[in-house]
């Protein structure tokens, strides 16, 4: 027969426990049926505490740029790339203003960039990119813009590719983590920005057709180096 | 890039696999952790893991538990790589209060700290029970313990967290 010091033992480890002799026990001990019930609302207490708000453990700006530098990025395997790509697209998710609008603005003050029609060189292309370990695989569209822009006090490689589709505008944003694809229309401009192996990739175009399309082939074209 | 089939599904069962379930990881690295960053960094880190021995992984309806002991141990090799050391808890809450706060509702924001103050040994059998759902004897499995010791340490953590609210006197050890 179960004593109080046993069941106060057993429900303390599993307030949820309910065998016979436990049931009995409660049954036969009002005192021990009322510290399991308490025990019990304690629990339902902890799941409830435990169960943060995913959104409140988003780094603030200011640490993630710092986590971003000091963090050994890993080089994930070209086909996760691809399985995020295809996988995380089809996750809408609502945009996040602030990115939404940090993207934009840069896109809108660069007018110029989109004007070029000429594809760069390729070792213009790679001083944009190199200098970060990334590459961008040919046959992907013309690389008609390559330079590396200020972007929220960040240096980002800022790229404009034409493709069959149309002129697409990528920032390759390294400092900046999504949690999912984050797709956004302003000012006549329409972009998605991708969660990366490193940080993000943001594709901005006008009237281009199918952008989610475009932005996966050019996603599946970045090769993040080591 | 040249990639076959298979691999393109392979990374897309992954995708979606971690989508899932990357909150309930970052929730459990931060209570592994108590930092938001460390947690992000472990989790990142444990995925890159999984992802490269996702082949290992001969029956999918068992990646949750996968996914949780690489973050477990990601965390671990973390803490032993960086000797970390809890210098001032006080510090510590004071740096998580946006994650613990719970606006008008005193009990929920008072358990949370006391969950945060709670001694690491007690806190992640207690978390993996709760949170997770996992009976004592898989915690033991996951923690290379006997069944016994891990429900010696979940009865003392409700002892502490008892305490810890002022339910209790200070339990004895």
């Amino acid at each position: 027969m179960m004593d109080c010091l046993e069941f106060r033992r057993q429900v303390g480890a599993e307030p949820t426990l309910s065998d016979p002799q436990v049931e009995t026990h409660r049954r036969d001990c009002p005192a021990c049926a009322r510290y399991q019930d308490e025990l019990r609302s304690m629990d339902a207490l902890i799941a409830r505490a435990l169960a943060v708000d995913t959104t409140r453990l988003a780094l603030p700006q200011k640490k993630a740029v710092e986590r971003a530098g000091r963090h050994r990025y890993f080089a994930i395997a070209a086909s996760i790339a691809v399985g995020l790509a295809v996988g995380l697209a089809l996750l809408v998710s609502a945009p996040r203003e602030s990115l939404a609008r940090e993207v934009i603005d840069h896109v809108a003050h660069e007018p110029g960039a989109l004007a070029a029609i000429g594809p760069v060189s390729a070792g213009a292309l790679a001083e944009a990119l190199d200098p970060e370990g990334t590459r961008l695989r040919p046959g992907v569209g013309d690389v008609t813009f390559a330079a590396r822009c200020l972007h929220q006090g960040r240096v980002v490689p800022h790229l404009v590719v034409r493709v069959p589709e149309g002129a697409v505008t990528v920032l390759l944003l390294r400092h900046r983590a999504v949690d999912g694809p984050e797709h956004f229309e302003e000012q006549g401009f329409a972009g998605v920005v991708l969660p990366a192996p490193r940080g993000s990739i943001a594709v901005v175009g006008q009237g281009v057709q199918d952008l989610d399309a475009v932005a996966r082939k050019i996603f599946d074209a970045v090769d993040w180096g080591e | 890039m040249n990639r076959s089939d298979p691999e393109t599904e392979a990374g897309r069962r992954f995708a979606t696999l971690c989508e899932g379930l990357r909150p309930d990881l970052l929730r459990f690295a931060f209570w592994l952790a108590r930092d938001r960053q460390l947690a992000e960094d472990v989790v990142q880190e444990a995925l890159l893991r999984a992802w490269k021995s996702f082949d290992a992984l001969e029956d999918e309806g068992k990646a949750k538990s996968w996914l949780f002991t690489i973050v477990r141990r990601e965390f671990a090799r973390t803490f032993e790589r960086k000797r970390l050391e809890v210098a001032d808890l006080d510090a510590l809450v004071a740096a998580e209060a946006p994650v613990l706060a719970a606006e008008d509702d005193g009990d929920l924001a008072a358990m949370r700290e006391a969950l945060f103050r709670l001694e690491g040994d007690y806190r992640e059998p207690l978390v993996l029970q709760v949170m997770m759902g996992y009976s004592t004897q898989e915690i033991a499995d996951m923690m290379g313990l006997q069944q016994g010791a891990v429900l010696t340490r979940l009865f003392r953590a409700r002892a502490r967290l008892r305490h810890l609210l002022g339910l209790t006197p200070e339990p004895a050890s």
